[in-house]
């Protein structure tokens, strides 16, 4: 083993993990952006997706690309149902909005693990064999994953920036009595922007769904990776969690070469808790504190 | 109606409003001294629900008491933790006796929450609740990975119970004796403090930050002496849960508990000094009436959590408020 294809694996992890982490993380921040609300049921919308995703391909026999758009759907619709009648008293509320949140988590974990109960269960592997590129070695299924993610951040960007919908959005979380007197609509973007946001995690959870198992318990490592990662991209930053998502993700993957994981875990946490008081407006300074 | 003839005092609607809110007053007292001593008769499992609700008081009140200085910690298992495992660590390893081990604990818990709360305190909102967040897991990775001291993932077992001068508590009576007496000077800490200068002070900051800074008022200062006596009283709670179980594991100060200190603080109420004792009464004996279905148990947690934020934010205590105020206005 090389050095340079040991780091060029790692580089590889990592990449898969930080878009992990930039799907769950940018959907977090903007629904911070939107409604001032830290969103502790987002890792349950991640764990809601996976299990969307199970449902459709292993029950109703969907091929992958519609059953992780048909979570997508069912995410939104649910998620702007939810803003809709549980989370609309709360808005720009950050306290009180974000313990309602830890409400409606304990909620959506427990229902899950009513209707699935607690064991893991495991999709169908996407696609079989591994690519080998400059000797390092990726697995298929990782790589469609990959893909997806990227075809799904492109989608997000050009519709945020080009889309009607997408620019009054922007205009909503830049500064949303601003926007109104400009005539958009804010309050159908709370439930959008809401909506979003977790299916944005539901994206996530379904795209992982195949790599790794599924479970009502699943979304809390990914939320604890969310919250990381907004804090140092600075929360409402939405270049700011791309950015902190994809080094998050090579940290972990670097720092796994040298230090035992729970070790690095630690690191990480001191590295965050550091960065929070070195950086408190993120690291590309656009977050808002 | 007696005292009013005996006193002979002119029969004036002010008169009698206050000689009656006085009787009630000595009523309440009464019913909550018969409250507080039915666990002696009713068995030994009221006793423990009883003495796990006094620890719980304590951890509640310390998490208040931050609260009312204006910063929410996520992270309150953190020095719950500190607490559990310092008291027990300490007498392990030093030999000293139970009592000792838990003033050591107590004290290296409040220099670590105020090195602490100095620097995380400059942060506020929900950075501030993010960071102690992340610090309350930092805590927990950090007992599961030193094995070797901690026990790791197993935990610690047979913790001898408390003794003070070869009187040792180790019978659920004697233990409900000490976890009461705690509570309620846990619950009288914040009543006295509250009626001070300083409790005052904690106030003014936490309504208005910038115009308490104005006034003269170091918010950063004020923060970290609530933060520390805070932190404290969660170590109180942390030393008694270890010594009463006489089991620890990091588990226990997962991220679960945190999130249940903050259901029983906002539905006690966040608002009122007694919010978090009537928030622990209501909350710890809940898990009972579910058994066999935690599920349904956590999800009318997360329910009664938003109903309560939305129709109630006073919680319990703002109910019992509003009676009172409805019962003197009669």
């Amino acid at each position: 083993m090389d050095w340079h294809l040991l780091i060029g694996q790692a580089t590889a992890n990592g990449l898969v993990v930080g878009l992990l982490y930039l799907l769950m993380a940018v959907g977090f921040t903007l629904v911070f952006g939107v409604m001032r609300m830290v969103n502790f049921a987002h890792g349950e919308f991640y764990m809601l997706g996976a299990f969307a995703a199970y449902f459709f391909t292993t029950k109703l026999a969907l091929p992958f690309l519609p059953a992780v758009a048909l979570s997508f759907a069912v995410a939104i619709v649910v998620g702007s149902l939810v803003e809709w009648f549980i989370l609309k008293p709360f808005r720009k509320d950050e306290l009180n909005g974000m313990i309602v949140t830890i409400g409606l988590a304990l909620i959506l974990q427990n229902i899950a693990l009513m209707m699935f109960g607690p064991d893991p269960v495991s999709m169908p592997s996407i696609a079989s064999g591994a690519t080998t590129i400059l000797g390092i070695t990726v697995a298929n299924s990782r790589v469609v994953v990959v893909g997806f993610a990227v075809v799904v951040l492109l989608l997000l960007y050009a519709f945020l920036r080009h889309s009607r919908a997408g620019r009054g959005l922007r205009a909503v979380v830049e500064d949303s009595e601003t926007a109104a007197i400009q005539g958009v609509r804010a309050r159908i973007y709370y439930p959008l922007g809401f909506g979003i946001g977790v299916g944005l995690a539901a994206i996530g959870g379904a795209l992982m769904a195949p790599l790794f198992s599924v479970s009502p318990f699943m979304g809390q490592t990914p939320l604890l990776k969310a919250f990381m990662v907004v804090i140092l991209g600075g929360l409402g930053s939405i270049p700011g969690a791309a950015l902190a998502g994809l080094c998050l993700g090579l940290l972990e993957s670097y720092s796994t070469l040298f230090l035992s994981s729970s070790t690095a875990d630690m690191l990480i946490f001191l590295l965050v808790m550091l960065g929070m008081l070195a950086f408190p407006r993120g690291l590309i300074g656009r977050g808002e504190a | 109606m007696t005292t009013q003839l005996t006193a002979g005092a002119p029969s004036t609607p002010g008169a009698w409003r206050t000689s009656r809110s006085r009787g009630l007053a000595v009523a309440c007292a009464v019913a909550a001294a018969l409250a507080a001593a039915w666990p002696w008769a009713a068995g030994q499992f009221v006793l423990h629900l009883a003495i796990l609700a006094c620890i719980n008081i304590v951890i509640v009140n310390g998490l208040s008491l931050i609260d009312r200085c204006g910063q929410l910690s996520f992270g309150h298992s953190a020095p719950v933790a500190l607490g559990a495992y310092g008291s027990v660590l300490f007498s392990s390893a030093l030999g000293v006796g139970t009592v000792t081990a838990a003033a050591l604990s107590l004290v290296a818990g409040a220099l670590v929450a105020g090195v602490l709360g100095w620097v995380i305190l400059r942060l506020r909102g929900v950075y501030f609740v993010l960071v102690t967040f992340a610090f309350a897991e930092l805590v927990r990775l950090v007992l599961l990975d030193a094995g070797s001291i901690t026990g790791g993932a197993n935990g610690i077992a047979g913790i001898p119970p408390l003794s003070i001068g070869g009187f040792a508590f180790d019978t659920r009576e004697r233990f409900y004796a000490l976890a009461l007496a705690l509570a309620i000077a846990s619950v009288g800490f914040m009543v006295w403090l509250f009626s001070r200068p300083l409790g005052r002070a904690m106030t003014a900051v936490a309504a208005n930050p910038a115009l308490a800074e104005s006034t003269g008022l170091s918010v950063l200062r004020l923060q970290i002496v609530a933060y520390i006596a805070g932190s404290v009283l969660a170590s109180v709670g942390g030393v008694l849960t270890a010594r009463y179980i006489g089991f620890i594991s990091p588990e226990s100060f997962a991220t679960g508990a945190s999130v249940a200190f903050i259901t029983m603080l906002v539905i006690g109420g966040r608002k009122s000094l007694y919010g978090p004792m009537l928030g622990a009464l209501v909350l710890t004996p809940l898990p009972e009436f579910f058994r066999g279905a935690v599920q349904t148990q956590h999800i009318f947690y997360g329910a009664a959590l938003i109903l309560i934020l939305r129709f109630l934010p006073g919680g319990i205590a703002g109910v019992l408020n509003i009676k009172a105020a409805w019962r003197s206005a009669k």
